[in-house]
């Protein structure tokens, strides 16, 4: 590790307690994205285990999901975890204004699927084939794991949202940025349970 | 031109610029050590994997079309 790259507390000294508890906050991320991969394989499960103990799919009155608009609406998601890989990995080679442009891009395109995700609810509950919620399996695991799905996006969001001001104050430093990574982290296991999501729900 | 063939096209584009991107990022990340780097690298993976998914649904190749008419 090279000097410039050695984390640093405010009065400029190498920050030993960052250096010794990096590794174990790490960790402790890896492990709140195992418990919420957990959280999120339990209703999946039961979805699939619903799903396959009816008679055919989906249930009678119920009208099938738009995949185009899915579609399109995913790729706009997993674009979003592209231009956060990129932002960390402009950080990490010190490109600051890089890193912020590829961040910001990537509060856009979140929120863009959030967007979408809100049009594709107003057209299945004011629709012409009324589904909501109560509208039996389907709808209950529907909105269930995709409003859980979506409440995760949000979060992350916020907390990219977060990691601008801080980032514009200064905050990060080359050597002591690991808000950046664990936002990382989370931006990709988002993307990446959505492609269970889509899967299960519109490709299945 | 409707609605649907934009959003298709736009799948379709879009999908090919991802896996195209995950999929660099994930070569160039290739030799990288450190669990960290081992989690993006398999997030990565997956991401493209997803893009790819995406793109044969704009292409009309998996998931649920609607026949002629209906």
């Amino acid at each position: 590790m090279t000097a410039a790259a050695l984390p640093r507390d405010a009065h400029g000294h190498v920050d030993q307690l960052y250096i010794e508890t990096r590794e174990l906050r790490l960790q402790g991320f890896l492990l709140f994205l195992v418990s919420d991969c957990v959280l999120f394989s339990s209703f999946i499960f039961a979805y699939l285990y619903l799903r396959n103990s009816g008679q055919g799919w989906p249930p009678p009155g119920i009208q099938r999901l738009d995949v185009a608009f899915a579609a399109w609406n995913s790729v706009v998601l997993f674009g979003s975890g592209a231009t956060m890989h990129y932002a960390l990995e402009n950080f990490k080679h010190g490109k600051f204004m890089r890193y912020m442009w590829f961040l910001l891009a990537t509060i856009v395109l979140g929120a863009g699927f959030l967007g979408g995700q809100a049009y594709e609810y107003n057209h299945l509950i004011f629709g012409e084939h009324v589904t909501w919620w109560g509208s039996g399996i389907f709808g209950a695991s529907f909105f269930t794991l995709t409003g859980m799905h979506g409440m995760h996006v949000f979060l992350g969001v916020c907390y990219l949202t977060v990691l601008v001001l801080q980032s514009a104050a200064g905050v990060y430093t080359r050597g002591k940025f690991f808000g950046i990574t664990a936002g990382t982290l989370y931006w990709h296991f988002v993307d990446v349970i959505w492609v269970v999501l889509f899967s299960i729900f519109y490709l299945l | 031109m409707n609605a649907a063939l934009i959003e298709r096209l736009g799948a379709v584009i879009a999908g090919i610029v991802v896996a195209v991107v995950a999929f660099y990022a994930l070569y160039k990340d290739w030799k990288s050590t450190g669990v960290e780097n081992q989690v993006f690298k398999l997030m990565l993976l997956l991401l493209g994997l997803g893009a790819i998914l995406a793109l044969l649904a704009g292409l009309n190749v998996i998931g649920f079309s609607p026949a002629k008419g209906a």
